[in-house]
């Protein structure tokens, strides 16, 4: 019997997985800091487009079942990044706020292909008003436990709000591209992002700037102290071969999670958690 | 640049038979089964036809919530309803939501791709 869309979704082996880099700047020089894992859907067919592919699956209201598919699709990519690397994954507010066995199933999906939960930041997105807030901010307080960073995407756009930032007090703040596009000759989008930024810095989260798309607001965002960037004039999604035939995937010390012996270590205020402190070499990447 | 129809029913050897008349007249087809498939395409992609079953899945008749959705989000689109349903009732529904032309199955594929020609103002 043929099997229907929904289905062939959910099969993780019809999925694809990208990485895209999140670079840190500093100084002119950029350091890849980690990697988000972007999911595409069969290929030869549209859904190999992610807003395709996720806004069906937000019409199926799958949000769960279909972050579950990705979470095995990308488990199984990251068996071939070098252990070291960081990677964030998009989840759905809905899954973590809906679906209670989604931290047991993440724990052991990790665990099965010897992953360490550390190295993942959970990206929380969400389309549609947030389930039940207090299921959600314990699930992220159980994935917290694990050691999973957590990030709030497309900041300032949806459902991403100030409820949202108060409620999953992420490490990280993704701001969404529109609030960065232009930035250069804008005056009110960078009265807005300057803001984010201060909240988050008051809030000890890091940003990061999502597709800056000139180096001219590229040189502004930095200025206005986002400390990460992702954007395809750095780099593109692309296949892990790709990002290791550029170089900005290797076993290299910049991703490190502890410094060499040696090599001088700086508190990092914004990524202390739950009584864990991360220790990073000045001149490395600082969240690694 | 080839003009994008959508064609939208849930039997398969009808869409693919329609989908494969309609490329080699030179236009780039998709294929739904579904509703939310349908929607997730057309929210996306500028498609300049839809040719949608009245009657989608085996429990509602689908091609209207379609047609409601073209009308909400009023996307600049062309319909062809092609239905084997002809009660008069789901006709005014369905031609009261702007559809452009109708045909009743089985149609023969060439009467589907005039259809589509006098749409797009492709000549024949």
């Amino acid at each position: 019997m043929t099997k229907s869309v929904l289905e062939t979704i959910l099969d993780s082996s019809t999925l694809s997985v990208l990485f895209q880099p999140i670079f840190q700047l500093q100084k002119g020089i950029k350091r890849v800091d980690s990697v988000e894992a972007l999911v595409r859907g069969p290929r030869g067919t549209k859904f190999n487009r992610a807003d395709i592919l996720f806004d069906y699956v937000r019409r199926k209201k799958a949000e769960a079942a279909v972050d579950q598919s990705c979470f095995v699709a990308i488990c199984d990519a990251v068996t071939n990044l070098p252990a070291d690397v960081r990677v964030n994954i998009n989840v759905h507010a809905a899954t973590l706020g809906q679906n209670s066995g989604f931290v047991d199933f993440f724990r052991r999906c990790a665990k099965k292909r010897s992953l360490t939960l550390e190295r993942f930041t959970v990206e929380i997105v969400e389309h549609a008003p947030t389930c039940d807030a207090s299921r959600l901010t314990a699930t992220i307080a159980q994935l917290r436990d694990l050691g999973v960073r957590i990030a709030l995407d497309d900041v300032g756009l949806g459902q991403s709000n100030y409820r949202m930032m108060l409620d999953c007090d992420p490490e990280y703040y993704k701001l969404d591209g529109y609030f960065v596009r232009d930035l250069n000759r804008d005056p009110k989008r960078r009265a807005v992002v300057e803001s984010l930024v201060t909240l988050a810095k008051t809030l000890e989260s890091a940003v990061v700037a999502e597709a800056v798309a000139s180096e001219d607001d590229l040189a502004y965002v930095s200025d206005l102290g986002v400390d990460l960037v992702q954007a395809n004039i750095l780099c593109p999604a692309l296949p892990l071969e790709e990002l290791q035939k550029l170089g900005h995937i290797e076993a290299s010390p910049i991703f490190s999670p502890l410094a060499k012996a040696g090599d001088a270590f700086r508190h990092v205020p914004g990524l202390e958690r739950g009584g864990v402190s991360f220790g990073v070499a000045l001149g490395q990447s600082f969240y690694t | 640049m080839a003009k994008k129809i959508l064609i939208i029913d849930d039997d398969e050897q009808l869409r693919n038979a329609c989908r494969d008349f309609l490329s080699d007249g030179g236009y780039e087809v998709d294929c739904a089964e579904e509703l939310e498939e349908a929607q997730s395409l057309l929210t996306y992609i500028p498609y300049s036809v839809v040719i949608t079953d009245l009657r989608l899945s085996k429990l509602a008749f689908g091609g209207l919530d379609v047609l409601k959705h073209i009308r909400e989000q009023a996307l600049p689109v062309r319909v062809i309803v092609l239905t084997a349903y002809g009660w008069p009732e789901l006709k005014t529904e369905a031609s009261a939501s702007g559809v452009d032309a109708f045909l009743r199955k089985p149609a023969r594929l060439r009467e589907l791709g005039a259809a589509v020609d006098a749409l797009t103002g492709a000549t024949a």
